[in-house]
């Protein structure tokens, strides 16, 4: 159980900042995810945390105590890799209490954990065993094995479904989950998934270019993403982004897509901004494929649009179709039984209480 | 679309069979000759050694001895006894170079692994640096050392001794063997390193628990390279040794060179193939590990 800042960290490889003022809060039994595409910076600064990689500004602390020169091993913490990181030479049982065994811990306490917990992930079956007779999954197991014998403060994950089958993936992330729960320990956790951080995070810190962008519940992130670069990462299809001008008309504020014939105004009544934008300023207007749906007009604050699909794609539950919109090509979700055909209209609404609205010049939420 | 033609089929199917046949008797013929080139001279060295002086002097080198007579052997092995400043034998030579091979071997073997490790896993401001240096030691040829060794030797208080031989053999392997090490290590994972370090496994415990049990093929291909060419090693073993002191391959020179009356080359031919069993047995017995150890190294996964 312990609690984690960091304070304005930043770490330079030579010549390029991968971390640039790094701040993290991480209260005690949270589960933290860092999220992000390859090369933002967010195995380095796991890397920081678990005492593997060096501080170059800044501070890591643990429970109030700046621990930037203590060991990795007197950190209390247990870190499960991606590539699972096994010793090919051990057995499954010595893999697992490798650790217990390095910091002189007694036979009994020893012998108590391994069955505890070798029994909790299902692998006492297969302690006797080399690592390389394993599959992907029971791999895993061990390395999670390996991390909860050591009982430490924090657990770090790095990317540590990636190398699993989809299945696999999605079974062990619900165990991850339960392990949570159940042991309520403090999880950070790397992946550029974002089902990954969506199903089991607490708080999400989106990272891109060496930078935190946004921190925060799954569904702040989601639905008020503030960046453009967070709103376009998270979720699948991605969000719809239409360039535009921001305009007064009759003292109500509304948005003009850019490449349009018909001289459209979308009405911005019912969308709180943070600080008004000037008239004429570019915007861009943004709102996610499942706010595209059938006409009900009990609903408030609907834009109605007759769309024409261009594209028709059948996901199973749902169809993915693209639309042309005002010039730009959209996607919406649609319900499976509606009927759709390439190029007749439909009559839809896009409803309004849910758009997010961005600064064209600083990608940021207005 | 072409309806097929079954008579059409089979002759071309015969025809191809026919080419195929042709070109593996011709691989064959064209292996069996290379395997002949190489293989007579160790027939020969073979026939020669078991063959008595007479029948050498009839000058037939391929025919097939008369009588099998190890007496060259013995000759070669402990000499013909009697006290005879000329006669050298190969024995206490030949436990020479066990003593001078066995350490240098176990040494630069040793110090390989530790460099590759801490080259690859632990690294450090100007590690490339470093190892650029031991890869420059690869290329350094054995002539330019000899002098500066020698006063080195010479200032230890151990030139012409077997310890002196050791300590040369270790130094300049060193570069091959760390070499070898860091090329094998490269393609292990750093994160089970990582898993270590966090697990509390100190710098030589990771070394010798985790690296060095999965490290058997390319100790393997490290011990055949180095055992081969220190026990194969002439012009160390000439320059800082002589006497009781050298090993068996000055020991080879000296006895088939300072022979005074008739070259006895059935004694020499037994005295070459003595001195060349240890590497040979080397490769018979360690050989499968040394192709799978020098491809682990390069090819990853």
């Amino acid at each position: 159980m312990a609690t984690l800042k960091v304070n304005n960290l930043t770490k330079n490889f030579g010549k390029t900042q991968v971390l640039k003022q790094i701040n993290l809060e991480v209260s005690d039994g949270e589960f933290i995810v860092l999220l992000g595409p390859s090369g933002c910076g967010k195995s380095t600064l796991l890397n920081i945390i678990a005492g593997l990689e060096s501080v170059d500004e800044g501070e890591i602390m643990i429970d109030e105590y700046v621990v930037n020169r203590v060991e990795p091993k007197d950190r209390n913490i247990a870190m499960v890799f991606q590539s699972y990181a096994l010793y090919p030479a051990m057995t499954v049982r010595d893999n697992v209490i490798f650790g217990l065994k390095q910091r002189k811990v007694s036979k009994e306490h020893i012998e108590k954990s391994l069955n505890h917990f070798s029994k909790m992930l299902q692998i006492d079956q297969l302690l006797d065993r080399k690592p390389a007779q394993l599959s992907g999954g029971q791999r895993q197991r061990v390395a999670m094995g390996r991390a909860l014998v050591r009982e430490p403060q924090i657990f770090l994950f790095d990317e540590p479904l990636s190398n699993l089958d989809a299945k696999l993936r999605v079974e062990m992330r619900h165990e991850i989950n339960k392990l949570h729960e159940k042991l309520g320990t403090t999880m950070i956790y790397v992946t550029h998934d974002q089902v990954e951080a969506m199903s089991l995070a607490t708080r999400i810190a989106v990272m891109n270019e060496g930078i935190i962008q946004q921190i925060g519940t799954p569904q702040e992130i989601y639905d008020k993403p503030n960046s453009v670069f967070v709103a376009d990462f998270i979720g699948s299809p991605a969000i719809n982004l239409i360039h535009g001008t921001f305009s007064t008309d009759q003292s109500s504020p509304c948005f003009i897509p850019e490449q349009q014939k018909e001289n459209v105004k979308i009405n911005l009544n019912d969308y709180s901004f943070n600080s008004e934008p000037k008239e004429g300023q570019k915007i861009i207007f943004g709102f996610r494929p499942e706010h595209i749906s059938l006409r009900d007009a009990s609903l408030k604050s609907q834009l109605p649009v007759d769309l024409k699909p261009t594209l028709i794609e059948l996901t199973g539950y749902e169809k993915e179709v693209s639309f042309e919109f005002y010039g730009n090509e959209i996607t919406g979700r649609l319900p499976r039984h509606m009927d759709t055909e390439l190029g007749s209209p439909i009559s839809l609404s896009l409803d309004l209480s849910e758009i997010s609205i961005f600064d064209c010049e600083s990608t940021l939420r207005i | 679309m072409q309806t097929l033609d079954f008579q059409e089929m089979e002759k071309i199917e015969r025809s191809t069979y026919r080419k195929r046949t042709f070109f593996r008797w011709l691989l064959f013929l064209v292996l069996g000759l290379f395997a002949f080139y190489y293989l007579a001279p160790l027939y020969v060295m073979i026939v020669t050694s078991l063959k008595t002086m007479e029948e050498i002097r009839q000058g037939n080198l391929m025919s097939l001895p008369g009588n099998i007579i190890f007496d060259s052997w013995k000759t070669a092995w402990s000499g013909r006894g009697g006290i005879d400043a000329g006669n050298v034998f190969l024995r206490p030579f030949f436990w020479n170079s066990i003593k001078m091979v066995v350490p240098a071997v176990m040494i630069s073997t040793f110090f390989g692994a530790l460099n590759g490790y801490a080259l690859t896993k632990w690294r450090f401001r100007g590690d490339n640096v470093v190892f650029l240096m031991f890869l420059f030691g690869c290329f350094i040829p054995y002539q330019a050392i000899l002098l500066p060794m020698a006063r080195t030797l010479g200032v230890l208080g151990i030139s012409n001794s077997i310890t002196g031989l050791v300590v040369v053999h270790s130094i300049y392997g060193l570069s091959f063997t760390t070499l070898f090490f860091r090329n094998y290590y490269v393609s292990i994972p750093d994160e089970m390193i990582k898993a270590a370090r966090i697990d509390g496994a100190s710098f030589f415990k990771i070394f010798f628990k985790v690296l060095l049990p999965i490290s058997a093929p390319i100790i393997v291909v490290t011990v055949i390279w180095q055992f081969t060419n220190i026990w194969n090693d002439f012009l160390f073993g000439s320059s800082f040794s002589f006497g009781e002191a050298a090993p068996i391959q000055v020991a080879l020179n000296n006895m088939v060179l300072t022979s005074t009356s008739v070259k006895e080359y059935n004694v020499d031919m037994a005295a070459a193939f003595i001195a060349g069993i240890p590497t040979l047995l080397v490769y018979v017995l360690a050989g499968k590990y040394f192709i799978r150890g020098l491809t682990a190294g390069s090819v990853k996964g």
